[in-house]
């Protein structure tokens, strides 16, 4: 059993050490940062291309990546990015965040190459030295992440404690705009916090690069399993996540000793452990009612007196679904109906390959568009959509080929069978502030993959499900139309919902609960609403896209694909129809042109772009193809009423720009002021 | 009972004794070791002003949660004409004629001021009814010309019609509480309570909106009660036909404006004991 809690050590060291910058930076900024997987590979990465391929030595190869390189991208990031985000919506902090978890390991691959290493050497000299404690045999490798955890613990709490520095961290935590009123620049203390967060994510890569590998996909599922250690800790208590994640390796290790080797199940349920125990801590949480937004708020009375309501909210503050404007109906709906008739055109024009291509394209339109219902209207940020399409797709598949169902009941099906998951979720997640609600749908979405995904009937021998398409479309230009028009008759149906009472209400329940439940408006029927709307959408979706790939295969719906999705979509414009499409069209093509025409170093700008596409909702918050156009519009206006463009600073209001509003922490606040017409 | 009018307000003394909109009766909230409200009752008659006072901390917030629906009392009832409400939620107390405003208006910024009237109305007079709302196109068109009397009607009483197609997002503080005021109103209450709607508004702000709440009172065409905690005691005292005052969770005085006026506990409890009598003359 020794050998098991020794190995178990280890893995928990590095889960403490990455839940460690985790914490603090969570507490100082309110930022739970989704991408310290990527960072933590990206340094990784750095040091093993120094060490190995360019044969530094293990202390300056370390030195340089883990002590310059980690902090200096901490800096770097928080500059071009966390600083915009510190008043920010938790919405659009954990896009954001989810951004930079999409672009920061295709960078990477740009940067040192594609190169597949399963094997990374850590911080201990090769070969590595063995010890034997109490007969059993530890590594030089694990003695160091020992250290380095007890480091951890003892200077960070001493720091925290007892040094002019902590004080004055402690004190941003409670109120950044106090902390400068006193005459301690915060940023000059975010700053140094960042710098901190990645040496831990630095430390934690090198360290776990021997165990898991030098794969972005490993180390994004090791630090998401470090997420069960924070929200044990409730996003704060150091000594508890560093205990908690300690903890967590060594049951993990455990389990292997009382599971059956020979098991096809074995290896799921290793796999799955963190994500339960993340699944556990969760529902102590909510069975503590301990989960409300509340908890995400950071900054004191002042910080938040300075922060406009909706302030960098992330979408749906376009503002009317009831108002035409001047310009009148056509106008409003002359760019989707154009944009209709071009991907129609499309199939048309593309030969062979690429019709197929369509096909997949707008099967995707129609998942996105369930992102448009959750994130877009209901301001829910759900990071298991695909897990709705994935189901969607693994039923119908199994419906069509295995029961003989005809494909477009298949695929009905499988949109009802996601609908009631969607439904319980949705319950389940009711008052549950938007960080936690993200967390429990990527558990939910990472236990399905784990769990159920993996199942024999639906991997089949890793092949996947055959799936057909119905008799009359069986061509791939048919199907494109039969694809096309699905996703035509959807945002028919979201369209008309949002112009409704119900969409209004939605609205409502959106910027303000308590203001909506004082009118009337049941805040629990309109989530629900939109919980199950949207997975039964994206179970439909799933089972359009299975029939255009022609097999519903259970690794097209892994849960962190998802966050690609939903970054693609975000970079394009999450509240708009229209946006789904061309998102679907571009999270297709893309990677598709730059493999077909482009140098083979192109192939990672595609998750690169949609990846600092979501990055950017901090800056533009209605993504890419709205501004566009309501940047027409506003153009449009100004001709109509035959005077010079209004500036176009607040895209979010019409006849609105922003000001910048000088704020005590160092960000601009921005605030929303009308220009007279 | 005095039966003195302050200006603009309705006396309801005056008039036939009629059964109050809300009333509460021994309303009592503890958190923890701390007694917030102590038995502590009201009674707001219809189309009336109703003031709620008190020095920081005395529990006006307290009463103000637990009339509407936010918070659950210890013991004590809560009445809405005649129907005993205490234990409906918030959004089943709005269905049944009660409105409330925000100290911080609670605005949904994704839609325009017009908006926030249609969807007050509609909720009230035409429950949403999801897959009609999904399948049925009459979205397209424009509102029923009942809903566009309706909203029309309340744009203008609250002189908001300039401002009708805005995003509220760019209004000033005071604009907002009128739309926030407004979107109460197209619910058509019996009663809205009004949480420090004067607060962080400057004088002719407040003036335009003391305004605002005579012509609200005062309209024909649907009677409605305003019971409205303030800090702003000289405003309170000119606006209301009748006053409550608490003080350490404790109901300590109720009556007209002039009746409070010359109230020495209140006095006491906002002056203090010793500046409240000095000369043995209230100040």
């Amino acid at each position: 059993m020794l050998q098991y809690v020794i190995a178990g050590l280890v893995l928990g060291g590095i889960y403490a050490i990455a839940s460690a910058g985790l914490v603090i930076t969570y507490v100082s900024s309110g930022i739970l940062n989704f991408s310290f997987g990527a960072l933590a590979y990206f340094v990784a990465r750095f040091y093993y291309y120094l060490h190995t391929q360019e044969n530094w030595g293990i202390i300056y190869s370390a030195l340089l990546a883990i002590l310059v390189a980690g902090p200096a991208l901490g800096v770097l990031l928080y500059f071009a990015l966390f600083r915009h985000l510190r008043l920010s919506s938790p919405l659009v902090k954990v896009v954001a965040t989810l951004g930079l978890l999409v672009a920061v390991p295709a960078i990477s691959t740009l940067i040192f190459g594609t190169q597949a290493i399963e094997s990374a050497p850590g911080l201990a000299p090769q070969p590595v030295r063995v010890f034997s404690f109490l007969g059993v045999a530890v590594t030089l490798d694990q003695v160091i992440v020992y250290i380095c955890v007890v480091a951890t613990v003892v200077v960070g709490s001493a720091v925290l404690r007892y040094t002019d520095v902590g004080l004055k961290v402690r004190a941003m935590v409670d109120s950044p705009a106090m902390t400068a009123l006193s005459g301690t620049s915060p940023n000059a203390v975010s700053i140094g916090v960042w710098a901190v967060s990645t040496f831990f994510a630095g430390l934690a890569g090198v360290l776990a690069a021997p165990i898991i590998g030098l794969d972005p996909n490993n180390f994004t599922l090791l630090i998401a399993a470090a997420f069960a250690a924070v929200i044990a800790a409730k996003f704060r208590s150091l000594p508890i996540a560093v205990g908690v994640g300690l903890a967590m390796g060594v049951v993990t290790s455990l389990i292997q000793e009382y599971l059956p080797p020979s098991s096809n199940w074995t290896a799921e349920i290793i796999d799955a452990v963190p994500f339960m125990f993340i699944a556990v801590f969760l529902v102590y949480n909510l069975v503590r009612r301990d989960t409300d937004s509340g908890a995400e708020r950071v900054g004191g009375a002042l910080d938040r007196a300075i922060t406009p309501q909706g302030a960098n909210q992330m979408a749906g503050s376009t503002a009317s679904a009831l108002e035409g404007g001047s310009l009148g109906l056509m106008a409003k709906f002359a760019g989707p109906v154009v944009l209709i008739v071009v991907a129609a055109l499309l199939p048309i024009i593309v030969q062979g390959f690429w019709v197929g291509l369509m096909a997949q394209a707008f099967a995707y339109g129609i998942i996105f568009l369930s992102f448009t219902l959750v994130t877009g209207e209901g301001g829910m940020i759900w990071l298991c959509q695909i897990t709705f399409a994935g189901v969607g797709a693994l039923t119908a598949s199994q419906l069509a080929t295995n029961h003989g169902w005809p494909v477009l009941a298949a695929i009905a099906a499988g949109g009802l069978v996601a609908l009631p998951m969607g439904l319980l979720i949705g319950f389940l997640t009711i008052r549950l502030g938007d960080l936690y609600v993200a967390l429990v749908t990527l558990t939910f979405g990472l236990l399905m993959e784990n769990l159920v995904f993996t199942m024999g009937i639906f991997q089949n021998l890793g092949l996947g499900v055959n799936m057909g398409r119905p008799d009359f479309a069986v061509s791939d230009h048919a199907f494109a139309y039969l694809c096309l028009v699905a996703f035509v008759i959807v945002a028919l149906f979201i369209f008309n919902l949002r112009r409704s009472t119900t969409g209004l209400a939605l609205n409502a329940v959106r910027w303000s609960p308590p203001g909506a439940r004082t009118l009337g408006i049941s805040v629990v029927q309109m989530k629900i609403i939109v919980a199950g709307l949207g997975a039964l959408v994206a179970g439909i979706g799933g089972g359009f896209l299975a029939a255009a790939q022609t097999t519903a295969q259970p690794g097209n719906f892994a849960t962190f694909l998802g966050v690609v999705w939903l970054a693609a979509l975000v970079t394009i414009g999450v509240r708009s129809n229209a946006a789904a499409l061309v998102a679907g069209i571009t999270f297709t093509m893309l990677p598709a042109i730059a493999l077909a025409y482009l140098p083979s170093w192109t192939g990672q700008l595609p998750a690169i772009l949609f990846g600092l596409g979501a990055i950017g909702v901090a800056k533009f918050p209605d993504g890419t193809l709205e501004q566009s156009g309501e940047i027409f519009r506003r153009r449009l206006l100004s001709l109509a009423n035959g005077r010079a463009p209004a500036p176009a600073g607040d895209l979010r209001a019409p006849g609105a720009r922003l000001l910048a509003a000088p704020a005590t922490n160092g960000d601009a606040t921005q605030v929303v002021e009308e220009v007279p017409s | 009972m005095s039966t003195d009018t302050e200006a603009g307000a309705v006396a309801p003394e005056t008039l036939a004794p009629a059964p109050p909109v809300l009333e509460a009766s021994g309303v009592t909230v503890r958190f923890g070791g701390l007694l917030a409200l102590s038995d502590v009752g009201l009674a707001i008659p219809p189309g009336t002003i109703v003031g709620l006072v008190g020095p920081n901390g005395a529990g006006k917030s307290t009463l103000f949660a637990v009339l509407s629906g936010l918070l659950r009392p210890a013991s004590g009832r809560v009445h809405l004409r005649g129907r005993d409400i205490t234990k409906d939620s918030p959004q089943g107390r709005a269905r049944q004629g009660m409105a409330r405003t925000f100290q911080q208006p609670e605005l949904f910024l994704g839609l325009t001021v017009r908006e926030h009237i249609v969807l007050a109305h509609r909720v009230r007079f035409s429950r949403q009814r999801l897959w009609r709302d999904m399948v049925d196109p009459r979205s397209l068109l424009p509102s029923s010309r009942e809903e566009k009397e309706r909203v029309d009607t309340l744009l203008e009483l609250l002189d908001l019609t300039q401002v009708a197609r805005s995003a509220v997002g760019g209004l000033p503080l005071g604009t907002s509480r009128l739309v926030e005021i407004a979107r109460a109103l197209a619910t058509r209450p019996d009663i809205v309570l009004l949480d420090e709607p004067l607060s962080g508004l400057d004088m002719k702000e407040t003036e335009n909106l003391a305004s605002v709440f005579q012509r609200v009172v005062n309209n024909e065409d649907h009677r409605v009660s305003l019971l409205m905690v303030e800090h702003d005691v000289a405003t309170v005292l000119s606006l209301s036909s009748r006053i409550f005052v608490l003080n350490f969770g404790e109901l300590i005085a109720s009556g007209t404006p002039a009746e409070i006026r010359g109230n020495e506990s209140v006095r006491s409890a906002y002056l203090g004991d010793d500046d409240a009598t000095v000369g043995g003359k209230p100040q």
